[in-house]
């Protein structure tokens, strides 16, 4: 059955955000596909797959909460839809169709389609082929900067998403607003995770 | 809550004027108030009362819309100020709208201005040091731009006064290149810079790296609390614990009831009487009713930071200013400095990886200028000297890590490797053809002429930064860092933010704007005592020192008054 058809017919596409348990079987019982249930305000549904794909592949559930958890997609579709203009919204779009198209070239279909063996080995060419961040100097990178590919870009934007959401910068890294002072050599076992601010 | 008084309607004469509300005018309006006059304080744009008009000093990355991210209507509104990559959607609303307020670069030249009542001492780095003679003498010695009308002891008592009442923290070191100041205790070290500044100093005799001395108060003083370590400073802070117009001398100038702070007022120019042979007031248009308006007073300080205040002169003619008032010498607008600016060194550090720190400090370390301070440390390559601020953290990127899924997840929510900076601050030579000019064919919002700017660092300037990066990682790689990388982003003027110069201070009227009680030549009763008065541009940063001839220009135009000299 034609996932898009079915969206359609069930005015997902059209809107709806909310929906009682009938049309959550019938979507689950006439497909195994990644399915979407919200709509984005940038991405279309392909494009939004690919990133919640992205997401999970990258930061997944663990003991802590994964990047979907923290609704890092509709969160990133917020920021493209808004804090971009038309040029960089272009640039995204192309960029995740041309990722999208190397996974469906060398296995055979989009990124959020792929078995967990396939998505890795995807990400694994990603992760050689993307470039790196130089190191910043009060936010300006030094030295020379390689050209980022799509893919580390995104995968900054992931922790950028993920790391400032509520939960993950209040409850799982060390969230203390106003420290009173500084404590200039501290053991780490006595501070853990990282500080979140 | 200040409940300042701005009904500036009655009353159109006052003992006195203060263009500007920034650091210099600020203390202005402070000293002036206090010592009887009637002050009118003439802000280009809003009312910011401290901490009920700071919105965003409490917000975490979740509170905002974007997380800090600048929509790209805001990214418009600031399309000259997003260069310097300090300007996000928590200290938007401080930055001056570029749209409204044009300039030229007819070189690259970075001109980031806060046009609200504290204006940028809202937004700046509070490092603050005292200059020396090194600095004050620097210009007779080599012979660049024009001998510095005092010397240190002429602002060492002033410094001493302003520090007190400002609150300075930091270390005494005795060091004569760095007067010490007036110090509240110094913040801390962490433990990789406590490594680092022992490596450095064991491995460079005559070099110190101390920690950054700075106006964030590390006691309470005044009615003002202590840093809270937030580091959340440019938003506006709540405790009032770092140096602000805002949070100090202005609140200290209306407690006299002597202010009068008018909002929306922007300077069109000082109106000079020929036949009295000095200034009787400011013209002014008001920013929302586009009203003009004409102020009296007896005397007036001009602190509209350096390059407005001299945009506001070059504005002011007459017949006996033709070209701007002071201008006899042909120096007003000339002699543009900045001080050069991200150029170092960076690396990581092994072996802390069991150490953290609480907090976040918001000021890093300081290596004071070790180069062409004797005969013995003189360098055959270049003229003055440099200095570097910098710091060690927990960071890394973890984007970078080439791993992804679980097991990578869990790993990014532990702090990451230690890192280890250090950036140059380089001194610039005055040069004449360094220099501003009004911009007629360029209107701002108001129909005002604006300012072209055309300026650039030269060869002194190039070679000293060739210096700062060979030594940071010479330094770094003798601290025993790895992965070192030495940069030079070779900035053009202005994005140190120390812009200095265009009506400086000197001896001889025939080749200055200023003398050396910061009086406009020819008018004396107009006082400049922001950026714009600096003769050289030392290497240190230059706020205090604004304060200081601010306090002294101050208390000389009041007894000068009381003598009926002005």
């Amino acid at each position: 059955m034609d996932r898009r058809k079915v969206l359609k017919q069930t005015g997902l596409l059209a809107g709806a955000t909310v929906f009682g348990p009938s049309l959550f079987s019938l979507l689950q019982s006439c497909r195994e596909e990644p399915r979407l249930d919200w709509k984005p305000e940038f991405f279309t549904e392909e494009e939004a797959l690919t990133i919640a794909a992205l997401l999970d592949a990258i930061l997944p559930r663990t003991e802590t909460p994964g990047a979907l958890d923290v609704k890092a997609d509709m969160f990133i579709d917020k920021v493209i839809a808004h804090t971009y203009d038309e040029k960089e919204q272009q640039g995204m779009r192309d960029q995740i169709a041309e990722f999208n198209a190397q996974c469906v070239k060398k296995h055979g279909s989009n990124f959020s389609d792929l078995g967990e063996a396939e998505k890795n080995e995807a990400l694994k060419t990603a992760e050689a082929n993307s470039g790196k961040f130089s190191r910043g100097v009060w936010g300006t990178a030094v030295g020379e900067q390689e050209p980022i590919g799509f893919y580390r870009a995104f995968k900054s934007m992931a922790l950028w998403a993920y790391t400032t959401s509520e939960e993950i910068g209040e409850k799982v890294l060390n969230y203390d607003p106003i420290p009173g002072g500084y404590e200039p050599c501290k053991p780490l076992s006595e501070v853990g995770n990282r500080w979140s601010l | 809550m200040a409940n300042y008084n701005i009904d500036a309607k009655k009353d159109m004469t006052y003992d006195a004027i203060v263009i500007g509300s920034g650091i210099s005018g600020g203390w202005a309006a402070k000293e002036l108030c206090e010592k009887g006059l009637n002050t009118l304080v003439l802000e280009r744009g809003r009312i910011v009362e401290h901490v009920t008009d700071y919105p965003t000093m409490n917000l975490d990355p979740w509170d905002m819309d974007y997380r800090g991210r600048l929509t790209p209507e805001q990214r418009k509104k600031h399309y000259k100020n997003i260069r310097s990559g300090w300007v996000g959607a928590d200290t938007e609303h401080f930055w001056a709208d570029d749209e409204a307020n044009p300039y030229t670069e007819v070189k690259p030249f970075l001109w980031l201005r806060g046009h609200q009542m504290g204006g940028k001492s809202l937004l700046w780095g509070k490092q603050t040091y005292r200059w020396s003679d090194l600095d004050f003498e620097a210009n007779a010695k080599d012979g660049h731009g024009v001998d510095w009308p005092i010397r240190y002891k002429d602002i060492e008592p002033w410094y001493t006064y302003v520090e007190k009442f400002a609150g300075i923290s930091g270390e005494a070191l005795g060091l004569p290149q760095l007067p010490d100041s007036h110090f509240l205790p110094p913040m801390e070290l962490n433990c990789v810079e406590k490594h680092i500044k022992g490596r450095i100093e064991k491995n460079f005799p005559g070099r110190n790296m101390i920690i950054g001395r700075v106006a964030h108060l590390t006691r309470p003083l005044n009615g003002r609390g202590q840093c809270q370590y937030r580091n959340r400073c440019s938003r506006g802070c709540p405790y009032g614990a770092y140096f602000s117009s805002n949070a100090v001398t202005l609140p200290a100038a209306n407690a006299t009831g002597k202010l009068t702070i008018r909002p929306y007022s922007i300077v069109q120019s000082v109106v000079y009487d020929d036949k009295k042979g000095k200034a009787t007031g400011v013209r002014i248009i008001d920013a929302e009713t586009n009203e003009d308006l004409e102020y009296s007073a007896k005397i007036i300080f001009v602190n509209a930071s350096t390059l407005s205040t001299t945009q506001i002169l070059m504005n002011s003619v007459s017949n006996r200013f033709e070209n701007g008032l002071g201008n006899d010498s042909g120096e007003l607008g000339h002699n543009l400095m900045d001080h050069t600016y991200r150029v170092g060194a960076s690396g990581i550090v092994d072996g802390f990886d069991d150490k953290y720190y609480k907090g976040r400090r918001p000021n890093g370390i300081y290596i004071p200028r070790y180069v062409n301070l004797d005969e013995k440390t003189k360098s055959d390559k270049f003229l003055r000297g440099f200095g570097y601020q910098g710091g060690g953290f927990r960071g890394g990127n973890a984007a970078n890590i080439e791993s992804f899924g679980a097991e990578y997840k869990d790993s990014i929510l532990k702090p990451g490797p230690w890192e280890f900076f250090i950036t140059g601050f380089a001194e610039c030579l005055p040069y004449h053809d360094n220099k501003v000019s009004l911009n007629k064919e360029v209107l701002d919002k108001w129909g005002q002429p604006t300012l072209s700017i055309d300026a650039e660092f030269k060869e002194n300037e190039k070679a000293l930064n060739k210096q700062i990066q060979e030594d940071a990682v010479e330094m770094l790689d003798k601290a025993g860092l790895k992965d070192i990388v030495g940069f030079d982003n070779e900035h053009p003027p202005g994005y140190g933010v120390h812009e200095m110069g265009t009506a400086r201070m000197g001896k001889d009227p025939k080749t200055s704007v200023l003398n050396k009680f910061n009086q406009v030549h020819g008018a004396e009763n107009v006082f400049v005592t922001d950026g714009a008065c600096m003769t050289s541009s030392s290497c240190v940063n230059p706020s205090l020192t604004y304060m200081a001839l601010t306090a002294r220009a101050a208390d000389h135009a009041v007894s000068e008054l009381k003598k009926r000299n002005l």
